[in-house]
């Protein structure tokens, strides 16, 4: 299996260690991994602010450089989304693309679920001495349908207990624009995603979207937690640090 | 909709601001989030008690809307006839303006004085209260919630429940003010007996008013019906002791028969209160007959279209769906930051969020279909399916198509989309970001001031990682 990696502009900008992390989970599963050359970004910031020719010009980008491979993999729900469901509504009524929206569509998967649900790999679980609790992003969540996945992969690891947090399906307020936009309606809003946090009394908080994440260890340090650890699932589940 | 209300659509950004630092609305809404969010949960578990599936019976609630939408003209033919047949007047009312012009005129034609209202949300669109007040009718909210906004002057910040948005002892100084009595220390435990100070006073207006107004539900066609959902048991006075009831109600109200009825009915007081059935439910058809104890001697239907008409076959239909149970407010971030009357219009939340540029005009409310993070906890718990996240986003691209969006932000957009098309070029600019980034944070792995997004950092730092891109890394990681 030939195997695209879309590590998203994100994890590419913000936090590689995601991004190598990510790889070294699907070389394991003995697939060929690929790094396409010229991602960028899958347009879904256009396309949320409205600007439709815009999101249509960066789909079609995505969809040319993606459509080879046997599977496409993202370490990120609402990248993910943005391929599988919102990919072929946007090309809906192109007779050209429409067909390659859908045949990138369905051979796209976040992360977690391509482990769980399409690779089915058993890969040498690492340890992680302590406690997670999992935020489940939106997206992904209510998007992809992704629940069960991240949390059957966190239970392999050694070492790792999970502690759900209360309303773990409750939005972090990110939401893209929205926190730069209306920033402070977000604090609020992460805000009492991290009183679920630390009412969890875990020591990381793991989560399947670099956006998400960012907002609430943005939030936890400013509220003056230095001490929980806020990590990508693939970070977690690769183990240890590197490059 | 007057100039004041149409400044306040476009001031949301600030009025959020405004909201967040309201420590009594904050308190408010931290206690009753938690209590809608939970009570649903029950109510939609407690299907299954009847074997009976959530994502079934939304399907089916979401098909006999469809369906009846699809005919509207026709099933409102029939509901007009039917109505008439039960000795009911209908009337039609083109907006705001012509219901409360229709209202007043009633008023004046059975020599009203005072009109006792159980909640319409209608009557707010057509801020029927001023119309009544200046013609010099007395309209008496009976609705506790209601009675309570009344007292202080407010509007409804929810749909279901209008005084969400109050705290006790904000209730207890306008009650100890307005029924002149001393002041008094209230926990939740007193609110029983303050209902019961509130339902004394209504009692008196019931009695001795000359007209009821009230909403409804439902309208059925098949007998000609308003169905009316309450819990205070207002609803069932407003509706029989007045000699004149005008029942104000949108078109998309229409439903075709009882059977629907019965079914939208396992949706809706779950949805809205977790409730299995509501207290009172009723179903008001005619007028009073011989023999009969109580009921209006008059039934007039003012049947509303204010914008309605104009959804039917857009790219918006799926709106007119909407039951009013307020679930997609009750379980949005955005809703319970703010409480609804940071959404400038009568309806708050995702909702009104699609309602208000619809119905007031899109260029009013251009931050309202933005302030959104995309979650679709609305879309997810809406029990007739309506995808709320994506009327916004529809709302936000015709922003875009009609030029409504600032310069700044289109020519951010574009400089961007243009760079994401370059890889090359994308790639040199980011590794520069990444580095600038890195010397932002100078050591600290964090920026607590950013310029270029001053809300972010206003109350977040930006966690920074790495000096290098994970491309950069790659590539140099492929050479080695």
């Amino acid at each position: 299996m030939r195997l695209a990696l879309y590590v998203t502009c994100l994890v590419d900008l913000m936090r590689p260690s995601v991004g190598f992390a990510a790889l070294r989970l699907l070389e394991a599963t003995g697939a060929e991994v690929v790094v396409p050359e010229g991602q960028t970004c899958c347009g879904q910031p256009a396309w949320s602010a409205g600007n439709r020719q815009l999101a249509v010009d960066l789909a079609k980008k995505a969809i040319a450089e993606l459509a080879s491979f046997d599977a496409v993999v993202i370490p990120s729900g609402s990248c993910a989304d943005q391929i599988r469901n919102v990919y072929p509504q946007l090309l809906a009524d192109d007779p050209l693309w429409a067909p390659r929206a859908r045949a990138l569509a369905v051979r796209t998967h976040e992360l977690t679920s391509f482990l769980v649900d399409v690779a089915k790999a058993e890969w040498g679980a690492p340890e992680f001495l302590g406690s997670v609790t999992y935020h489940d992003s939106c997206k992904g969540l209510r998007g992809l349908g992704i629940k069960r996945q991240p949390r059957e992969l966190l239970l392999k690891v050694r070492g790792l207990s999970l502690k759900e947090m209360p309303d773990c399906e409750e939005c972090c307020g990110f939401g893209g624009a929205f926190s730069v936009k209306f920033g402070a309606v977000s604090t609020q809003i992460v805000d009492r995603k991290c009183d679920a946090i630390t009412a969890a009394k875990a020591d990381a908080v793991v989560g399947g979207d670099l956006g998400c994440l960012i907002n609430i260890e943005g939030r936890l340090r400013r509220r003056g937690d230095e001490t929980t650890r806020v990590l990508h699932i693939a970070e977690v589940l690769a183990g240890g640090s590197e490059d | 909709m007057s100039a004041v209300g149409r400044a306040q659509v476009m001031n949301f950004h600030d009025r959020a601001g405004e909201k967040l630092r309201n420590a009594g609305l904050q308190r408010a809404l931290r206690k009753a989030k938690p209590l809608f969010v939970g009570k649903r949960a029950k109510g939609i578990a407690s299907l299954a008690e009847d074997g009976l599936d959530f994502e079934m019976l939304r399907s089916t609630g979401k098909n006999i809307r469809n369906r009846t939408l699809a005919d509207l003209d026709v099933w409102l033919d029939i509901f007009e006839e039917r109505a008439k047949a039960t000795g009911a007047e209908v009337l039609w009312a083109r907006d705001g303006a012509e219901v409360s012009r229709l209202v007043v005129d009633i008023a004046h034609r059975y020599g009203v004085s005072k009109a006792v209202k159980s909640k319409s949300m209608l009557s707010e669109e057509a801020q029927l209260n001023d119309a009544l007040a200046a013609a010099g009718i007395r309209p008496v909210e009976t609705d506790l919630g209601e009675y309570i906004v009344q007292l202080a002057g407010e509007t409804p910040s929810h749909i279901i429940a209008p005084a969400v948005h109050k705290t006790i002892a904000e209730v207890e100084a306008l009650f100890a003010r307005e029924h002149g009595r001393p002041l008094e220390t209230r926990t939740s435990a007193d609110i029983p007996a303050m209902a019961q100070e509130a339902r004394a006073v209504l009692r008196q207006h019931f009695l001795s008013a000359e007209m009821g107004i009230s909403g409804a539900n439902f309208l059925i066609a098949e007998t000609g019906s308003a169905a009316l959902v309450t819990n205070e048991g207002n609803g069932r006075m407003v509706t029989t002791l007045p000699k004149v009831h005008v029942v104000i109600t949108g078109i998309e109200k229409v439903i075709p028969t009882l059977e629907d009825f019965a079914t939208l009915m396992r949706l809706l007081p779950r949805s809205a209160t977790g409730q299995s059935i509501s207290n009172y439910v009723s179903l008001l058809t005619g007028t009073r007959r011989e023999g009969d104890h109580d009921g209006p001697e008059k039934t007039i239907f003012i049947l509303v279209d204010n914008g309605r008409a104009n959804l039917l076959g857009s790219d918006y239909q799926d709106m007119l769906r909407c039951i009013r149970c307020g679930a997609c407010m009750n379980h949005c971030p955005v809703y319970f930051s703010l409480g609804g009357h940071a959404y400038g219009w009568v309806y708050p939340g995702p909702m009104g969020s699609v309602l208000t540029p619809l119905y007031t005009g899109i260029e009013n409310a251009l931050d309202l279909p933005h302030a959104t993070t995309g979650c679709n906890q609305c879309g997810a718990v809406c029990p007739v399916d309506i995808p709320l996240p994506a009327l916004m986003h529809r709302l936000r691209e015709e922003q875009n198509e009609r030029g409504l969006r600032p310069w700044s932000e289109r020519l951010a957009l574009q400089a961007w989309a243009w760079l994401a098309g370059k890889p090359r070029l994308y790639r040199w600019v980011t590794r520069r970001v990444a580095r600038y980034l890195d010397w932002l944070a100078d050591g600290s792995g964090r920026i607590r001031i950013f310029g270029l997004a001053p809300e972010w950092t206003a109350g977040r730092d930006l966690p920074v990682s790495s000096s290098r891109t994970f491309h950069e890394l790659y590539s140099a990681r492929k050479k080695t």
